[in-house]
């Protein structure tokens, strides 16, 4: 319950059954419209992930609801994030066989990988002047969202900030791989897969899979993998920030 | 007797379940209901999710489930992630700085550490792909 009873300590008070049943249709409804609509005009700036957070905004704002009471008709829905957790056991079962071959590389891979992506956000983060919680949502941004948003709650940021950041991230990572992983030398697709998956999530993986079934299988992989590795290491992460 | 015929009830369940995505979700549920019930209980500092992730794991290795019975269940799932997190995006309505200074800053942060991030992990993927691994497949590019 961690997850859900963070955000609901942040904001909700507990919300009428009518505010719960409009703002979880709305959200439902603007969710599988915005899957049609990128169904019949697939284009980056059309997909559910850019529109949906923005419609949404917009329409929170039009109507001039609080997040308060938002989040308090629509907290079940963040709730399925847990049980969307444990079915990432599928991809990593179905994909043993690359864990039995690469085990070595796709280790030193990850944890170097997770340890630069942490380290690149805290020091730009640093230098830039951005602190306190601010500079900890942006720790967990590279990996997929409810690993993100534990890791987020656990080491002191906020996380629905942090998957605004992760969203931000997979959108730019995807685009940024496609274009700059081709220029360089880097032939195998083990690299590639792994960069993708590491650095742009959810988003670059689906966009490693357009480009090759096997690149896109490792991505799915080492997605996986470094949002289980980033949650078990956030307890420790949390005792280094302290200090 | 008996027993053929629980077996075939056992059978006819198993059947249904390979078919039934509703089913397999409840399952996914249950299993993340439990390992919240064994994070509480146990105060292991793993979040309950990951030990469900763990447990579903591990009986599909023992082979107790079969991959058949989750399959669907999972793809829903992992499919519609983006439903269960964007009710978290408004609440960037209650950070009025993102629209000044801190808000360029914190993209900025976001476009560069990604480049960094992806180029390095290529990097040193690519080195150990080809320093550790004895026997690279044919396929390589």
């Amino acid at each position: 319950m961690t997850l859900l009873t963070q955000i609901l300590e942040n904001h909700a008070t507990l919300a009428t059954i009518e505010v719960t049943v409009l703002w979880s249709v709305v959200t439902v409804a603007l969710y599988i419209a915005s899957k049609h609509f990128y169904r019949r005009y697939p284009r980056w700036w059309t997909a559910p992930l850019v529109v949906t957070p923005i419609l949404l905004i917009i329409i929170t704002v039009l109507s001039h609801t609080d997040y308060t009471i938002y989040i308090g008709g629509t907290h079940w829905l963040v709730a399925l994030l847990g049980p969307a957790t444990v079915a990432f056991a599928v991809p990593i079962y179905k994909q043993r066989e690359i864990i039995h071959r690469y085990w070595r590389t796709l280790a030193i891979g990850i944890v170097c990988g997770s340890t630069i992506s942490m380290v690149s956000a805290w020091g730009l983060a640093s230098m830039l002047g951005v602190a306190g919680s601010l500079r900890l949502s942006l720790l967990p941004r590279s990996i997929s969202t409810p690993f993100a948003m534990t890791v987020s709650g656990e080491i002191g940021g906020v996380p629905e900030l942090t998957a605004v950041f992760v969203i931000l991230t997979g959108i730019w990572g995807a685009a940024f791989g496609e274009a700059a992983l081709y220029l360089l030398p880097f032939k195998s697709s083990l690299a590639r897969g792994t960069s993708f998956g590491l650095g742009a999530h959810v988003v670059g993986s689906s966009k490693a899979r357009e480009i090759d079934p096997e690149e896109g299988a490792v991505a799915a992989l080492v997605m996986v993998l470094t949002g289980i590795f980033n949650v078990l290491i956030a307890p420790l992460a949390e005792v280094a920030l302290r200090q | 007797m008996f027993t053929t015929i629980y077996g075939r009830f056992l059978g006819l369940c198993r059947q249904w379940l390979y078919r039934s995505r509703f089913l397999q979700i409840c399952i996914l549920i249950a299993f993340w209901y439990l390992g919240q019930e064994i994070a509480q209980t146990s105060s292991i500092p793993i979040p309950g999710s990951i030990i469900g992730l763990f447990t579903v794991l591990a009986l599909l290795y023992t082979g107790i489930l079969h991959i058949s019975e989750l399959a669907l269940g999972a793809e829903w799932f992992l499919a519609e992630m983006l439903l269960f997190f964007i009710p978290a995006v408004p609440a960037v309505l209650n950070h009025h700085e993102f629209l000044g200074w801190v808000g360029i800053k914190v993209l900025l942060i976001i476009l560069l550490g990604t480049i960094i991030v992806m180029l390095c992990t290529a990097y040193i993927v690519d080195f150990c792909f080809h320093h550790l691994e004895k026997h690279p497949p044919s396929k390589q590019s």
